[in-house]
């Protein structure tokens, strides 16, 4: 019998694809109308709302260092030098497509461009961004409000479990009286998402229903978190 | 084939049915399989990407009609019972707020019955699509011998029991069949206990499935005890020790019959993605593979003809159409005959089958009644859960990996404590709080834990200073705390009730204009006493790991009730284990039984009624294996009569 998840993931590479292209033309839409916006006023005035390019490289740079220092998963492993999954792109295109999610977006890496971030060269710290780095950088969030704030949180929750949870429903659930009474919904970003979430991965497992392990595994105890999580540290 | 070509019909595709199918088809029988639902897709894929993008992944999640709209967001539309062709309970629907409520849930639900008794949900769920629930867990155990005859061991103090009109020696021999038709997994020596006996020289067809991580930690718990602490559970004598076992499953440890091996996906409950679990289309497939076998999908048996000779003389049905939203577009009634009739639509669907087929002269209470005890009896192997965590000092028990259950208690099924309280049988379960947790969430884990750590809430109880975390802090909190998660649940005996009933609704319809099937349902004194001893076993299990207990029940479960336990009051639950039976149940005397010990009505001998609704009494082991053996024996005898 074949493997189900082989010709699903070509599927969903086209709609992967296809979602691109979509997203590429509103894109340039909203370039050109920046560009009025400036040739009109002469130059960008101060207090314009940051914006976030999903084909910017600096914007995705931004985007995984963020991420990578948020999720506490290396950037290596969030996106690989041969990344065939591609969920960098998958994510910031997710992001982007709404108004909403591009501003909060936006906001997050602008703050994530003027902190430092700095990626360990000591290679057996396997690539992960540093507390100290992230404490630095989720307080800077936190100065920038409570929309940034929560927008942070879903953005892990988004790389997690390749789901979005709106920002304003978790700030309900932080914040209201009787948080039992919360109903926390979410929206599965795409079938490849849910496949590439990387709660399980912290939980040195796999998501529910996409195991990339041999019969028997599971009576032996998984390799380090490590291993999981990081990148290894190069063989001398 | 004309229609008088026709052997045998068969309504329902699921395992008896495919199971019936499939030994007629070898015998070269004409068969019609009218299947209710969907037919069987040619592979799982949209199966997958359904689960996979379904916001909410409960066990019907994958199967078609899809409950969710494009975004994967459950859909009010969709799920409207008056609306769907052959609607199914869900497990949202079965629960709070809507249980009661005929408007949402496809079971008609009473709240109390005509005395004013208070009733309580019938929590489990099923499918109606080619092969049937495919949504199994795999579990593939034997009755003990016990269990076939409850009333002549335990009758004089529980006077609801009956005893079966066959023995266990009576199944052994279709117990081997079945475990080699749908493919087992597991070890003679390991599941012979309770007198429990295998031809010699038997082996099952595939080794044991090895144990989880989850199962070695309870079971180095349960390893030494002080009898004091066990005298409670009334064996013959209190254990020193309780052994965990490994389960027999229907869950591939080596490539079987051109399936793989388990990949230890830890999804069998809703779908296996490389179908190492075995479900009811592959029989099914084998049988259309035959020429002399068809399947009508989209038909809903609706009425049941008896002619002057008092044999079934047609089957009417209704055919549907869908749209691409699953919407009923089009319908055409018609009918169908046949020597032989076989209803596989289990213990609700059949029972609302024959209770709606009341046009002839001999079915004024419905067809097969004369008895009067179609659609009595109702059971479910009431499910109690609890969870807990292991200590930080501890090792990790490392959930979501491996088989979803890989291994259980089962030596306490059987005993003298059963003339008193149910016996319970014990799953350990491989998904940590994944489901557990969702009574009181409102979500399931490892989503509900993750949040809290992320958000600084606490509904998972994990986190009660409402730490917000980022980074190696994140990553390292959430790792200690996911990994030492673990679940148990028990699956607790029922007495076979008289007053759990299965009736045909006189106000609710369907999308093709037939009632709906009506339940009252509630526990006796006797399984709320097993589900008792269920927690206090919990409690000393608990203990024994060192394990913090975070058992809980929600505020608004409609299943709660409140027992006083060694001087503490405490809140206990149920929930579905999925297993339906007893509804048209098999005995000797025609006045309190339904079927005879081949499944063949009393009242009509060209009829069949298969499944589990012709369990007289449920024990605790999965329904599943024991279904199978019967419909293979079945079988064996309708391929004699045609």
């Amino acid at each position: 019998m074949s493997d189900p998840r082989h010709r699903k993931a070509g599927s969903q590479a086209e709609t992967g694809d296809s979602e691109r292209l979509g997203l590429t033309r509103r894109t340039v839409l909203a370039g050109a109308v920046a560009t009025a916006a400036i040739t009109l006023g002469g130059e960008a005035r101060a207090d314009n709302p940051p914006t976030a390019d999903p084909n910017s490289p600096q914007d995705m740079d931004a985007f995984l260092k963020l991420s990578a220092a948020l999720t506490g998963i290396a950037v290596k492993m969030l996106a690989p030098d041969t990344d065939s999954l591609g969920m960098r792109q998958v994510y910031f295109d997710f992001l982007a497509r709404s108004k909403d999610r591009a501003a909060g977006l936006a906001a997050l890496l602008q703050v994530a461009k003027s902190v430092n971030l700095p990626i360990p060269a000591d290679p057996t710290l396997g690539g992960i961004i540093q507390q100290g780095d992230v404490d630095n950088l989720a307080q800077a969030i936190a100065a920038k409000g409570d929309d940034a704030k929560y927008f942070a949180r879903s953005i892990v929750l988004m790389w997690y479990f390749g789901a979005w949870y709106e920002p304003k429903v978790l700030q309900t659930l932080a914040t209201a009286p009787d948080p039992s009474k919360v109903f926390v919904g979410h929206t599965i970003v795409s079938a490849k998402a849910y496949t590439q979430g990387w709660l399980w991965r912290v939980a040195q497992a796999h998501p529910m229903g996409y195991s990339d392990m041999q019969f028997g595994y599971w009576t032996r105890r998984p390799e380090p978190l490590a291993d999981f999580i990081a990148t290894r540290p190069a063989k001398t | 084939m004309a229609d008088d070509d026709v052997d045998v019909v068969i309504v329902g595709s699921g395992f008896a049915g495919s199971l019936i199918a499939n030994e007629l088809a070898k015998q070269h029988k004409r068969v019609v399989i009218l299947e209710a639902g969907g037919g069987v897709p040619t592979n799982i894929n949209d199966y997958m990407e359904r689960f996979y993008t379904a916001s909410v992944k409960v066990p019907e999640s994958p199967y078609p009609p899809s409950m969710f709209d494009e975004k994967g967001q459950l859909s009010d539309e969709r799920n409207d019972p008056s609306k769907m062709a052959a609607g199914r309970p869900t497990s949202l629907s079965v629960g709070p707020p809507d249980w009661a409520d005929g408007s949402k849930s496809y079971l008609v639900q009473n709240k109390a019955d005509k005395n004013g008794k208070w009733l309580t949900p019938f929590s489990s769920t099923y499918e109606r699509v080619a092969g049937g629930t495919s949504h199994w867990l795999g579990t593939s155990l034997r009755l003990v011998p016990g269990d076939f005859k409850m009333k002549t061991l335990y009758g004089r103090s529980v006077p609801e029991f009956v005893d079966w009109p066959i023995s266990y020696d009576d199944l052994n021999e279709w117990y081997g069949n079945a475990e080699a038709e749908i493919g087992v997994s597991g070890n003679v020596e390991e599941q012979s206990f309770l007198g429990i006996k295998f031809p010699s020289g038997y082996a099952y067809p595939m080794p044991q499935i090895p144990e989880s991580l989850t199962d070695r930690a309870i079971r180095d718990a349960l390893h030494s005890l002080d009898p004091a602490q066990t005298a409670f559970l009334g064996m013959e004598h209190a254990p020193k020790e309780i052994k965990v076992r490994g389960l027999p499953a229907a869950r591939n440890s080596e490539p079987y019959r051109g399936r793989r091996a388990c990949a230890g996906n830890s999804n069998c409950i809703p779908i296996c993605p490389i179908q190492a679990k075995y479900d009811p289309t592959i029989t099914l497939n084998d049988a259309l593979n035959h020429k002399n076998v068809k399947m009508m999908r989209h038909t809903v048996a609706s009425d049941i003809i008896v002619g002057d000779d008092n044999r079934v003389s047609e089957i009417k049905y209704i055919r549907y159409r869908l749209d691409e939203n699953s919407k009923v577009v089009a319908r055409a009634p018609g009918s169908i005959k046949a020597k032989i009739y076989v209803i596989a639509a289990h213990a609700i669907e059949t029972p609302r089958l024959l209770l709606m087929s009341t046009k002839g002269p001999h079915a004024a209470n419905g067809v097969a009644n004369s008895s009067g005890m179609v659609g009595k009896h109702l059971m479910d192997h009431p499910y109690y859960v609890a969870w807990g965590q292991v200590p930080m000092t501890s090792n990790p028990v490392w959930p979501y990996r491996g088989p979803l259950i890989t291994s259980g208690v089962g030596d306490l099924c059987d005993g003298p404590f059963r003339s008193n309280r149910g016996a319970f049988r014990v799953d350990i379960g491989n998904e940590g709080w994944n489901f557990v947790i969702a009574s009181l969430a409102k979500a399931s884990d490892p989503n509900v834990t993750t949040i809290d750590f992320i958000n600084g809430s606490n509904r998972s109880k994990l986190n009660p200073k409402l730490t917000s975390l980022f980074g190696p802090a994140l990553t390292g909190t959430l790792n200690q705390n996911i990994s030492r998660q673990f679940r148990i649940g028990f699956l607790v005996e029922q007495t076979p009730d008289p007053n759990n009933t299965v009736t045909v609704s006189s106000k609710f319809k369907d999308g093709l204009d037939l009632f709906r099937p009506e339940i009252s349902y509630s526990l006796s004194p006797y399984a709320r006493s097993g589900i008792v001893a269920a927690h206090k076993f919990k409690n000393l299990l608990f203990q024994k790991m060192g394990a913090t207990d975070f058992t809980d029940v929600s505020d608004d479960d409609p299943t709660r009730w409140t027992e006083t336990i060694d001087g503490k009051q405490v809140k206990l639950n149920y929930t579905g284990a999925g297993h339906i039976m007893g509804t048209y149940r098999m005995g000797t005397n025609e006045k309190e039984s339904v079927v005879d010990s081949f499944q063949c009505s009393h009242d009509h001998d060209n009829l069949y009624l298969v499944g589990s609704g012709t369990f007289p009494t449920g024990g605790t082991a999965n329904p599943t294996l024991t279904i199978a053996a019967l419909a293979l024996r079945t079988a064996d005898r309708i391929v004699k009569r045609v």
